[in-house]
């Protein structure tokens, strides 16, 4: 959890908004990237964990690991105070990026935590 | 036929918990082993400085619109002249680069030393679940999958009507190689030795990247328009004054 907050604390500001032609410093996109990254990772084991443990199975999972990072989504957007532009180049970095890259760290935790719960 | 098939709590406290573990201390043992076994190679002056007149090439490319026209067309002048401009080579010294990069001994031992360091506890760890671990089911996918997995998925079990969820240590093995990828990237800082196809597509670039960047480099550098944005600043200010006292 502490790695969590740490990360999310540190975001910076990559555009100067008063140009019309927007200029980005390309090494605090590259940290606030990072934190997104870092974020969904850690959301997905956490979310996989409690999807075993809650005992989904099959299209239910799956569903879940979705609601997971749209809530991470939400959550970062609610972070950057939601003036995306001044911390991201385009929505579509904050919503879809690395939403598929959790995916086997949540089966892997969720297929953990279901079968110490529920098999054994 | 979805039976639950109830699993002896042995399994969970001998295979899945201490597998799961030994992954993850092999991972943090390869990591370990790589930082300490990096050789530092010191960088060719040649490619750093090709590298630093790509990276003001695209400066320039980039903020091209602050700065007057006149100025814009003698920089860029600069670097693509045809005669003694920057980023123009000539298609001779091309293949030189490529070939000195890979015969380059320490690259090769360097790529070599990687590779293995990759492959070995890998294929080790196979084998030792393998040997240990075959014969029985280990773990229950929470999801249903088609019978064509089957036969990946189970491969020391050889009952043909057990629900397919129901797999092999073997399949275990590879979900946590996959799945405990994530796991490195946090506990163990960035992006590091367990992502092996991404590095290598870096490594095998690092070669090429000079000769081919720099003409790059040139032919975007000729495409940019230039539009200055100077004559509207007064406007822009004007409006971001207006905004402020209003």
């Amino acid at each position: 959890m502490a790695g969590h907050e740490d990360s999310g604390a540190s975001k910076k500001k990559t555009a100067d908004s008063s140009n019309d032609l927007p200029t980005f410093n390309a090494e605090n996109l590259q940290n606030n990237m990072k934190i997104i990254y870092y974020s969904r990772t850690f959301l997905s084991i956490i979310g996989g964990v409690i999807a075993g443990i809650l005992g989904y199975t099959g299209l239910t999972g799956f569903v879940f690991y979705f609601l997971i990072m749209a809530i991470t989504s939400l959550g970062l957007a609610a972070k950057a105070k939601f003036s995306i532009h001044s911390y991201f180049d385009c929505w579509n970095r904050l919503l879809l990026d690395g939403f598929l890259g959790g995916l086997l760290s949540y089966v892997l935790f969720w297929t953990f935590a279901y079968d110490i719960v529920h098999i054994f | 036929m979805a039976e639950d098939l109830v699993l002896d709590t042995a399994i969970r406290d001998w295979v899945l918990i201490p597998l799961s573990v030994v992954m993850v201390l092999i991972g943090i043992l390869r990591y370990f082993v790589s930082k300490l076994m990096r050789s530092y190679q010191s960088p060719d002056a040649k490619v750093v400085k090709e590298g630093q007149v790509v990276i003001r090439a695209r400066s320039l490319r980039a903020a091209a619109n602050f700065i007057p026209l006149k100025s814009f067309r003698a920089r860029r002048a600069y670097f693509s002249n045809e005669e003694n401009g920057l980023l123009y080579v000539p298609k001779g010294q091309v293949p030189n680069a490529q070939a000195q990069m890979f015969s380059d001994p320490n690259m090769a031992m360097d790529m070599m030393k990687k590779n293995l360091s990759m492959i070995i506890p890998q294929t080790l760890t196979f084998a030792w679940v393998n040997f240990f671990f075959s014969g029985f089911v280990a773990a229950k996918i929470p999801f249903p999958l088609t019978q064509r997995f089957r036969s990946m998925l189970q491969n020391g079990i050889d009952l043909s009507t057990v629900d397919v969820s129901y797999v092999s240590s073997r399949s275990w093995y590879f979900l946590n190689l996959f799945g405990l990828r994530g796991l490195f990237s946090l506990i163990l800082g960035e992006e590091n030795a367990t992502d092996d196809t991404q590095r290598m597509m870096q490594m095998s670039g690092f070669g090429f990247d000079p000769t081919k960047s720099l003409s790059a480099e040139k032919d975007s550098l000729d495409i940019v328009q230039h539009e200055w944005a100077l004559p509207k600043f007064e406007q822009r200010a004007e409006e971001v004054l207006r905004r402020l006292v209003s």
